[in-house]
């Protein structure tokens, strides 16, 4: 009877050890690929192509929801999150963080959080020609 | 008997703590691995100039022939080409390859050939702008191109209003080797 009483608490304990060591991997794979410097790194980029493509008169919808996540934690406004300056579309999650890239297109951008409740997290960008 | 149960139950208990010995290493073993794959996989530089060039590269092309017709700034009635577009091709075409503030030069390259009747031999017209010091880097091969420039060609047929054909060769390139490969 004890030898099978044991039998099944250190089966129990192994399965139970091994859940916690797959759970902690996951939750590694999931910290890697929401990292801030990724975040910066391919938005910033992304962004850049986005106004390279873009023509005047466009009005484009982002949505930056993974970025506030991070830039919340981070203690970083939302408003400060994306930036044009210059013929540079500049990322920033953290307060010591930052990316920039830089974009071909001639043309007067203007970036700035969406105010509707419903699309919080996103941001409108406007296309004008540069006068 | 009761010997005999106890003999199995000592060889029972050293055979499981060997055997959790292995299983530890395995374990060890496969977070490292899955670690390292993490680490390589996050680790590469996000490169996006391939689409960038092709980028830069349609919007040359949209500048010049859009809708089925040559843009009226670079052909004149008489239908030869102007000089002064290929001076201000950058300003007509909407492009900036200028870095604000620094003493670099710009990161981009375009060349456009105008071939008549589609013979390669010699262009009728050219036009050029950026950092023409890449275009050699165009020639290397793939094996080797880890840390160079990033070129594209594209080329259409173009028709003018007096149905002259010509063959358009556009060639882009996009340097930004830092901000792009490790």
């Amino acid at each position: 009877m004890n030898r099978k009483g044991e039998f099944l608490v250190e089966n129990i304990v192994f399965i139970v050890l091994n859940i916690l060591y797959l759970v902690i991997l996951i939750l590694f794979l999931l910290k890697q690929g929401s990292g801030a410097i990724i975040l910066e790194d391919a938005y910033s980029k992304n962004i850049a192509l986005l106004i390279d493509s873009a023509k005047p008169t466009m009005t484009i919808h982002l949505n930056l929801q993974d970025l506030k996540t991070v830039s919340d934690k981070n203690g970083i406004s939302f408003s400060d999150v994306l930036k044009i300056n210059g013929n540079y579309a500049i990322i920033k999650l953290s307060e010591k963080g930052g990316m920039k890239y830089h974009f071909f297109n001639y043309i007067n951008v203007t970036a700035y959080p969406d105010k509707d409740p419903k699309y919080e997290g996103f941001y409108i960008m406007t296309f004008s020609k540069m006068k | 008997m009761i010997k005999k149960i106890n003999t199995l139950k000592g060889i029972n208990k050293k055979g499981d703590k060997l055997i959790s010995v292995y299983w530890f290493a395995i374990l060890v073993i496969v977070a490292i691995g899955i670690v390292l794959m993490v680490n390589t996989f996050y680790g590469e530089n996000y490169d996006v100039r391939s689409q960038e060039a092709e980028i830069l590269a349609q919007k040359v092309a949209d500048c010049i022939y859009f809708g089925g017709e040559f843009n009226s700034l670079i052909v004149n009635p008489q239908g030869g080409f102007r000089e002064d577009f290929n001076d201000n091709f950058l300003k007509m075409c909407n492009l900036n390859f200028t870095i604000e503030g620094g003493l670099e030069r710009p990161p981009y390259y375009v060349e456009v050939g105008f071939f008549p009747d589609g013979d390669l031999k010699k262009s009728s017209f050219t036009m050029l702008d950026g950092n023409k010091n890449w275009k050699p880097d165009c020639s290397v091969g793939v094996s080797q191109r880890a840390n160079l420039v990033t070129c594209k060609e594209k080329e259409f047929f173009a028709v003018t209003k007096s149905d002259s054909v010509y063959l358009i060769k556009i060639l882009s390139i996009v340097g930004k080797i830092d901000e792009n490969t490790n």
